[in-house]
């Protein structure tokens, strides 16, 4: 199982400092949901945990080694990691943006070995898109985007998927099924999910813990029951909330 | 012939008004290489008041330290009204602008219409020796022409080179009645551009065809690089023409002036140098 | 939905045949239609053998490989920059390499030293590849080619006055050979010349595939693969260097053809990158190729440059992609 740490991590960018001394820990198994107000540092935390920003101070360690001590290819084969609004730049194919997720493990020349087809087969098939698998990816709504993204993060079969806002500009049907199946990831096959949302009955539902950041500064960490409390709503987003209901019908509700 | 008699009755009707005014023109100044190239054969040093700038570097060798003793001028007419000459020669390329600002200063102006064969250059040596006042070198001049043209004449071989003059693609070949064929005719050789003179699809593949014996290379273009020039460098031609490639003063060969027979002869003898080298017939 | 392989292939391959053999019997001298069977024997015309061994010949060279290197750097340019709009002319590649190259030539630096014709067109592309891909850093397609066009007009400055400055009088005449290119009268002199250039660019930039698919992803997501963004750049732009700069060096600026050959493959290869790469050299070469026999066999009297025939060709097909991306956009 795998284990993520943060340790004392700052970040500035432009002068302006976005992080403040966070300090955080996951492991394989757990989905962690990442809340705060616009403007955060969630983004800045999910790409240094990722590892595709250093941090001013502080070091982040993957099972025991520091991320600066993995090359970039070792690293890609371990965490998947998606951007808000990921997009294709090309119309290529939903099968061929799939297969992208492999390239850590692919030489610069020659095409795909035969194995891999499987691997692309089944993560279209986990994701319901293997009746859609030649179409152009531009044409393709944002509920599906949203599902070919996620199934070329998982292709590689990595142990660590960090994604930033993976329900933002989804219908109510895809969000609940996008987080169904991160939920999925982290109960059935043990991998580490960490997804920055503003869903924040979502997050309660599904996330087994939730990080508050607020102004770069870690608020809050603790399973969402426990964590997602009216003051720490107010706190954070200075709106007036409060959770009701419990375990899979739980909701946050504003005054 | 009737061209010829039109440019000396042209030339003529632009110096009868300051034939008449004035004497001897005491300072002449040139703003025109062939013209230049005149003033040095017929004037002494001291009658020159400026010469074009192209006559100290695309001049005849033969005037070069004279030509850089004196001081140059980039035919504007500034320079001329600085200078305030007796007389401006210039060529048939001036600009109308400067011909009209000269005459509106009263500077007589003489225009030498280019000379394209002998003939030519006697009548336009005439004229210019006939303006400045120096008649009688103007035919001394002539006199020792038409001896190097004889000599030539006398020692012109049965079997003439076939040459063709060609700098590069896109450049001008020089063809019939040009000063150029008049020279490399007295010289003995035979010019094979003749019959593509104007072509502008003449190129590599046709100069091959053509097969000249020996390849005549503009000498501005052998100085220095281009694009342009880079053909005649083609290794086919360092092949074929090893030890048959000459260069030749194509500015010097523009002007219809007594020494061209001086360049005939210079030019007889390098051909007859590429023969005995390549021993051909 | 994309189409099957092998036929296109096959009618790439024997077209680009026919177009070589075309390139050897079009020219100035007409040759008799036979003149390629007979080539090798005791008694073939020396004339038709000169003319197509030393002349056609190495000419037909030279435009598969300059057309190649043009195609392969625009396949590459567009996957780096994720812009079907991209092409070594459109950043000002070859006019910096037109500096370099008239630089080294009409100083006489080429006289003492030939190599320095394709190394200057080597540094002038770098230099300007450089400039325009750092000027125009960011998202939009705008700035990149705000930044392309300034460094063009800059580098075209740089080389009309190079030539004004130059000793020969007749240097002023060279500026439309350079702005418009031209395979007249080349020799196997500038194919040995060049060609370790232009297949070092051509091999250093065919390893660029992978990498480029992963950016279709954007640099996010490409660095989370693994990809080495920094190297990738490099890669990219020391390889366009030695291919479009010793291409420029020997045939002088040639446009559309960066631009044209990767859109022509993308029906029957797709748009992933990778896959665009080998095609796009292929048709590059055999657009090029094509434009050079145009210029040879258009009746006019003084040859066409290359630059006129491309773009004749490329200017209704970029409007055919305008009028494509204005009903597709929104």
């Amino acid at each position: 199982m795998s284990l993520l740490q943060a340790q004392d991590v700052c970040v500035s960018l432009s002068g302006r400092p976005v992080l403040q001394t966070v300090s955080v820990a996951a492991h394989g198994g757990e989905f962690i949901a990442v809340i705060g107000p616009n403007g955060a540092g969630k983004s800045t935390l999910l790409t240094v945990l990722a590892g595709l920003l250093a941090p001013g101070r502080g070091t982040v360690h993957l099972d025991g080694r520091a991320l600066s001590g993995y090359a970039p290819r070792e690293l890609a084969r371990q965490r998947a990691y998606l951007p808000q609004n990921p997009r294709c730049d090309w119309p290529l194919p939903v099968e061929r943006v799939v297969a992208l997720g492999l390239t850590p493990g692919l030489p610069a020349f020659g095409g795909f070995p035969p194995a891999d087809q499987a691997r692309i087969d089944t993560a279209l098939q986990a994701c319901d898109l293997y009746s859609r698998r030649q179409q152009s990816v531009t044409t393709l709504s944002g509920g599906e985007l949203a599902r070919t993204m996620l199934a070329r993060a998982l292709v590689g079969d990595p142990a660590i998927l960090i994604v930033d806002e993976p329900i933002a500009g989804l219908d109510p049907r895809h969000a609940l099924d996008a987080m169904r199946r991160l939920a999925r990831l982290a109960h059935e096959e043990q991998r580490l999910v960490i997804a920055a949302v503003h869903d924040l009955t979502l997050a309660l539902r599904y996330a087994t813990r939730v990080w508050a950041l607020s102004d770069g500064c870690l608020l809050a960490d603790g399973p969402p029951a426990t964590t997602l409390t009216a003051e720490l709503l107010r706190e954070l987003f200075d709106v007036a909330a409060c959770v009701s209901g419990t375990g899979t019908s739980a909701y946050v509700d504003y005054a | 012939m009737i061209y010829r008699l039109w440019s000396v009755f042209c030339a003529g009707l632009l110096l009868v008004p300051q034939l008449s005014a004035a004497a001897t023109p005491q300072r002449v100044m040139s703003l025109n290489l062939c013209a230049d190239q005149l003033l040095l054969a017929l004037l002494p040093e001291q009658r020159i008041v400026s010469l074009s700038w192209l006559s100290q570097t695309e001049g005849d060798p033969y005037w070069l330290t004279t030509a850089q003793r004196l001081p140059a001028n980039h035919g504007t007419a500034e320079e001329v009204l600085a200078m305030q000459p007796d007389l401006v020669i210039a060529g048939a390329y001036t600009t109308s602008a400067t011909r009209r600002l000269l005459a509106r200063a009263g500077t007589p102006l003489l225009v030498l219409q280019p000379a394209q064969d002998w003939a030519g250059i006697r009548a336009v040596t005439r004229q210019v020796a006939a303006a400045v006042g120096e008649r009688a070198r103007g035919e001394q001049l002539l006199a020792q022409m038409d001896q190097t043209l004889l000599q030539l004449q006398q020692q012109s071989s049965p079997t003439p080179l076939r040459v063709i003059a060609w700098s590069g693609s896109g450049t001008d070949v020089p063809g019939r009645d040009t000063l150029f064929d008049a020279i490399l005719t007295a010289a003995g050789a035979v010019n094979v551009g003749a019959a593509v003179a104007g072509r502008a699809d003449f190129d590599l593949e046709r100069l091959l065809q053509l097969r000249p014996e020996v390849l005549l290379r503009g000498a501005a273009y052998a100085a220095t690089p281009s694009m342009r020039g880079e053909a005649v460098n083609h290794r086919v031609l360092r092949k074929l023409y090893a030890g048959a490639q000459l260069t030749y003063p194509e500015a010097v060969y523009g002007c219809g002036v007594p020494r061209a027979a001086q360049m005939a002869l210079q030019l007889r003898q390098q051909l007859l140098a590429v023969k005995t080298r390549s021993s051909l017939p | 939905m994309r189409r099957s392989w092998r036929r296109p292939v096959l009618f790439a391959v024997a077209g680009l045949l026919l177009l070589v053999v075309m390139s050897l019997l079009v020219g100035r001298v007409a040759l008799p239609a036979n003149t390629l069977m007979t080539l090798w024997r005791s008694d073939a015309d020396p004339l038709a053998v000169l003319i197509i061994t030393e002349l056609r010949l190495p000419r037909t060279v030279l435009a598969l490989l300059v057309g190649a290197a043009l195609g392969l750097s625009g396949a590459v340019l567009q996957g780096l920059t994720r812009n079907p709009l991209a092409e070594p002319g459109l950043l000002g590649v070859s006019s910096g390499a037109a500096l370099g190259a008239v630089i080294a030539i009409h100083t006489g630096l080429a006289l003492i030293w030939p190599l320095a014709t394709p190394l200057l067109g080597l540094a002038g592309a770098f230099g300007a590849a450089l400039l325009t891909l750092t000027l125009g850093r960011g998202e939009g397609v705008l700035v990149l080619i705000l930044a392309g066009s300034a460094v063009s007009g800059v580098m075209f400055a740089g080389t009309a006055l190079a030539l004004n400055l130059a000793p020969n009088p007749y240097a002023a005449y060279e500026i439309s050979m350079w702005l418009m290119g031209s395979l007249a009268d080349r020799s196997w002199d500038h194919v040995w010349l060049v060609a370790p250039f232009l297949l070092a660019g051509l091999l250093v930039l065919a390893g660029t595939g992978r990498a480029l698919d992963a950016l279709s992803l954007g640099e996010q997501q490409a660095t989370s693969l693994g990809i080495n963004l920094r190297s990738l750049r490099l890669q990219v732009l020391l390889g366009t260097a030695l291919a479009v700069g010793a291409a420029t060096a020997v045939a002088g600026a040639i446009g559309f053809i960066g631009l044209l050959a990767p859109h022509w493959v993308r029906p029957w290869v797709g748009h992933e990158p990778r896959r665009v790469l080998w095609p796009a050299t292929v048709a590059g070469a055999a657009l090029l190729l094509a434009a050079d026999i145009g210029t040879r066999l258009l009746p006019f009297a003084q040859e066409l440059k290359l630059g006129v025939l491309t773009v004749l060709v490329g200017t209704p097909f970029f409007v055919s992609l305008l009028l494509r991306l204005r009903r597709s956009a929104p």
